[in-house]
């Protein structure tokens, strides 16, 4: 084989390497697991939701895209097409809690006035939700 | 005792009068698609917010950029990261009404046509929308549905150049809530 050939080859090699590096990096790059991630912050129900009351943006400072481990007492279940949510705390000042799919058949164990321990990622703050946390999982 | 009771459920059904025309969901849907020759870009939050008059036609939505779900974890980093800079602007809002409320029967199952106009807020950017979409009245509950592009110039929202072919300035918005009747 010529230099020249030998070239062509090696670098036709790295570009499909790189090439197949940056498609798996793309489309197969995982999740981020709330399960496994240690909580920024382990704190009562009522006690998150204050902080977001008083001062919204300096709740989304803190709290925002962090892993939060919240204990309260459970005040509604929803269960439906768009998965189970789990109010804390109490109707008007929840902790909105949607449960990870893999957490549904436990979820579905728990009752209204139940205390439980939930955690998961904080998306912020709205009137009408109150302090949403997703994938949430439960905690014993 | 006995009175503690009687007040209380006196209490509870004016309360239950004054707020009869008010629906509420904490479970509502907006899907995201943004479809390109090379490939389509979907999200979907399962966790919008709404409050539905249906007596004064008034309309809020409300959902956090955070809560839309991308099946590729990459894709979810760029739209909270790079497009929607959702650590800035956590959240988008609707406030408006549907402006022929009058013409829906919420006490008569069947399918509405409903206009609704109002102020919606993405990236930090406030604009009018005039949109059209379903009313759905059965006797458990009313879907309210629409779907409507967006132009992501309008709110300021940017494409790196070297996505400016892979990523349509349009983006196809689906509105799909359930309001349940009490």
């Amino acid at each position: 084989m010529k230099l020249g050939q030998k070239i062509i080859l090696v670098i036709t090699g790295i570009v499909l390497v790189v090439g197949i590096g940056a498609t798996c990096y793309v489309f197969y790059k995982p999740h981020r697991n709330i399960a496994k991630e240690k909580p920024a912050f382990k704190m009562e129900a009522s006690g998150l939701f204050g902080e977001f009351n008083m001062n919204e943006d300096l709740g989304n400072e803190k709290f925002g895209d962090q892993v939060i481990q919240v204990t309260g007492k459970v005040a509604e279940i929803t269960i439906d097409d768009n998965g189970i949510s789990i109010i804390l705390n109490n109707s008007m000042e929840a902790i909105n809690c949607t449960i990870d799919a893999q957490y549904e058949e436990r979820a579905r164990k728990i009752e209204f006035g139940d205390s439980v321990t939930i955690k998961g990622r904080c998306d912020g703050f709205d009137m009408i939700m109150g302090v949403v946390l997703s994938k949430c999982i439960l905690i014993e | 005792m006995k009175l503690k009771y009687f007040l209380l459920t006196i209490f509870m059904g004016l309360m239950w009068g004054s707020y009869a025309q008010k629906y509420i969901t904490k479970s509502g849907r907006v899907d995201i698609v943004s479809n390109s020759p090379l490939f389509t870009v979907e999200g979907v939050n399962k966790k919008v917010a709404s409050i539905l008059n249906t007596e004064t036609g008034e309309l809020v939505i409300s959902m956090l950029i955070r809560s839309f779900e991308f099946e590729e974890a990459l894709m979810e980093e760029q739209f909270n990261g790079n497009y929607m800079e959702s650590k800035t602007y956590p959240k988008s809002i609707f406030k408006g009404r549907i402006s022929n409320i009058k013409e829906i029967d919420f006490a008569k199952d069947g399918t509405y046509k409903a206009q609704v106009e109002g102020k919606i807020t993405i990236h930090g950017v406030t604009k009018d929308i005039r949109e059209q979409g379903l009313i759905i009245v059965s006797e458990k509950m009313i879907l309210a549905e629409s779907e409507f592009y967006i132009p992501l110039s309008d709110f300021d929202i940017k494409i790196e150049k070297a996505f400016k072919n892979s990523i349509d300035d349009k983006v196809l918005l689906k509105v799909n809530f359930k309001f349940n009747k009490q």
